[in-house]
């Protein structure tokens, strides 16, 4: 039984992380039909501004998750300008493009870290907060979960309660009937990655004292988040949160009663059964060309 | 050549190159290759120095920079007459198969390395069938690497994972009311499954039982649900295997608050860790991998390991990792095999190397392999255990890893086929 709560605990933790990181991909997505396989890398430039502002040069953390927002936004925001927008139109070109910037965010990263040891980040809350005298969880945990919960409720007030997010839902459902009724595409544009990047900066920011951080950190965010996002269906949030949600509970307690290696194929091996008997997913609609 | 020559033949090289560290500062300021007349002695590295596994390939690189340049402000090394210069060249593979093949051609084509020092693993075997050919003396830090046919394959320092025995024999002899035991490492054949298949042996030899063994892939995010997992087994004892990702691991441990024996192969940036859980948590952790500081390390084959972990930290103060005394070791192994065969060609040394007594870095020194891999080309002799205390690794005791060898290397094949692991 105790290990049961643990595990549920372990997953809605890991939920928060999954939800944070695939919001982006999937606003991305969603509003300028752009597959960013950069995404990964934006939430370890996120961790990387941790290790090096926080860890390294003692500003205080939580300054540290602020500017590493701000950064990471800006990073998606000239990706935007200088990438996606001139590819709007040629998904293709975006993909190759986002491809090419993941290796250039790698290469900054090992610029400002070096090569050697994965970067570890002292836990700014120390202590373990005790459950029922037997589920633990470190004040760490317990702060990021609480910060993405809070990140994801902002988010759906401003997609849902403000004339940019209407707009953003507007351009994701049809871009050229939005264009048609006044909203700006780029304008729109420049906000749907705005958005997704700040959240995945905050992901970096909040995994940065829970795991190794090096520059191909990546990789394991990215494909987590596509099998979120293609299981929530692509380009719908709800369905990237709520999939976040099962797909964090399935990967933790296959990982815990079987294996992580089973939890992993099983993941993907779903993603798969989905793009074939369901490919708009749980929450996706179709849309026609 | 008698064993009382080469012992007299090493101390003399090991005092030269001590000497050349009190003067290794002065000359490191001035490049002393431009000024030196001697030859120049090539030795290669073709390592990861970028990428996942650079902490083993770099922080040995750099070591080998400070023994060289300790040996060069001595004068050089005189070999068959001639008195060179060392000079070490890389190859940054990235633990790239095909990068490998390519380093180490450059190395001995272009660079005339004599000798060429890798990791091992894959990059080793890809190499091998080029260097196996053309008769170069490599190196490798995984005797696994061996076949039946690698006569010029050799394995001088690490004989990885096989010194993990020397650890588990002292846990069970310190702490006999620990019984059961679970292990986690990651699931590769190089690393992961050849520790787990030794950590078995050594846990049946000892009297101990493995409860749970968890292999995870390299795609681990979270650590918690697979420590909750072997938690819930209550061991007496924590084992990671060959772990790439000890210190998540042991912050885990740390929160959900395990309380018996950890034992890991490398503990390597221990200090992260103790800033990530607690002095108290990692205290008593048994590893395998001294810091050179260790007074304990003052009788062992190395010259001034005090002075060389001084002199490294110095230059590099975050990058300590267990390779950093571990590709220095084979290049004074090498030097000293050289001048004991006076020449420096791979034929010569490799014969004079393999077929002598060896002294090894921590004592003792005999030729072994045969049994596991068809092949005596690994030396193997005592082994530190080491054990955090204070927030210090300090070595307990030197393990006798070949006698262990062989009075249980049928227990451990028997593991190794287990797991599917090649045995001859």
């Amino acid at each position: 039984m105790e290990l049961l709560i643990q595990t549920v605990v372990n997953g809605l933790i890991q939920s928060g992380f999954y939800a944070l990181a695939a919001i982006g991909l999937v606003l991305v997505f969603g509003v300028m039909r752009v597959v960013n396989f950069a995404h990964g890398e934006l939430v370890m430039i996120g961790a990387y501004t941790i290790w090096f502002v926080h860890a390294q040069n003692g500003v205080p953390y939580l300054i540290t998750v602020v500017l590493a927002i701000l950064l990471v936004t800006a990073i998606g925001l000239l990706m935007e300008r200088f990438l996606f927008r001139p590819m709007t139109g040629d998904p293709l070109g975006g993909l190759i493009c986002s491809i090419g910037m993941l290796f250039i965010l790698q290469v900054i990263a090992t610029y400002v870290g070096g090569e050697g040891p994965s970067k570890q980040v002292p836990p700014p809350f120390e202590g373990t907060l005790i459950i029922l005298d037997s589920v633990r969880i470190p004040y760490q945990r317990v702060f990021s979960i609480a910060v993405a919960i809070c990140a994801l409720g902002i988010l759906w007030y401003f997609l849902t309660r403000t004339k940019f997010g209407w707009a953003v839902r507007a351009v994701s459902m049809d871009r050229e009937a939005a264009a048609l009724q006044g909203i700006s595409t780029i304008r729109v544009s420049m906000i749907a990655i705005g958005v997704g990047a700040a959240m995945a900066g905050l992901a970096g920011a909040l995994m940065a004292p829970l795991t190794n951080i090096n520059p191909h950190m990546g990789h394991n965010v990215i494909i987590a988040a596509f099998i979120v996002t293609i299981v929530g269906g692509v380009g719908s949030l709800p369905g990237a949160v709520i999939a976040s949600v099962l797909y964090a509970l399935f990967h933790t307690f296959v990982t815990t009663y079987f294996s992580g290696t089973i939890a992993t194929i099983s993941g993907l091996v779903i993603m798969v059964l989905v793009l074939i008997v369901r490919p708009t997913g749980i929450m996706g609609h179709r849309v026609s060309e | 050549m008698s064993k009382i020559e080469t012992n007299a033949s090493r101390r003399k090289f090991l005092k030269q190159v001590a000497a050349g560290a009190t003067t290794a500062t002065a000359a490191s300021i001035i490049p002393s290759r431009a000024f030196s007349a001697n030859k120049q002695l090539t030795v290669g590295m073709n390592i990861p120095m970028t990428g996942d596994l650079a902490p083993w390939g770099l922080p040995g690189y750099y070591g080998c920079e400070i023994i060289a340049r300790n040996i060069n402000a001595a004068g050089g090394v005189t070999i068959g007459g001639e008195t060179y210069d060392i000079n070490i060249a890389t190859y940054d593979h990235g633990y790239e198969t095909d990068k490998a093949v390519q380093g180490m051609k450059k190395l001995v084509l272009e660079d005339d390395a004599k000798m060429v020092m890798m990791l091992g693993g894959a990059t080793v075997a890809a190499v091998l069938p080029w260097a196996t050919r053309r008769k170069v003396l490599t190196t490798t830090l995984l005797p696994s690497d061996i076949t039946p046919d690698s006569n010029y394959l050799v394995a001088t320092c690490e004989s990885h994972p096989l010194y993990n025995v020397t650890g588990v024999e002292w846990l069970a002899r310190n702490y006999p009311d620990a019984k059961t035991a679970v292990i986690v490492t990651n699931n590769d054949v190089e690393y992961g499954l050849q520790s787990t298949a030794t950590y078995q042996a050594a846990f049946e030899v000892a009297g101990i039982e493995v409860v749970d063994t968890n292999l995870h892939g390299f795609d681990v995010t979270d650590f918690a649900p697979i420590v909750s997992s072997v938690l819930d087994k209550d061991p007496d004892i924590f084992c990671m295997a060959t772990s790439f990702y000890v210190t998540p691991i042991m912050e885990q441990l740390y929160h959900q608050g395990f309380d018996g024996k950890i034992i890991s192969c490398t503990l390597d940036f221990y200090h992260e860790i103790i800033a990530k859980t607690s002095v108290d948590f990692v205290n008593g952790t048994i590893f395998q991998f001294p810091d050179f500081d260790d007074p304990a390390l003052a009788d062992v084959n190395f010259p001034d390991p005090g002075g060389f972990d001084a002199a490294f930290r110095a230059d590099h103060p975050n990058d300590w990792s267990a390779v950093a005394w571990e590709y220095p070791v084979i290049l004074l192994n090498w030097i000293e095999n050289a001048q004991a065969a006076g020449s420096v060609e791979s034929e010569a040394v490799t014969a004079q190397m393999t077929g002598s007594e060896q002294n090894f870095v921590f004592g003792g020194g005999s030729w072994w392999g045969s049994q596991l891999w068809g092949l005596d080309n690994v030396l193997v002799g005592k082994w530190p255990v080491v054990v955090v205390e204070d927030g210090r690794a300090r070595i307990q005791e030197y393990g006798d890893l070949a006698a262990w060898l062989d009075a249980n290397n049928d227990v451990l094949i028997k593991h190794m086929k287990a797991l599917g692991l090649r045995t001859v």
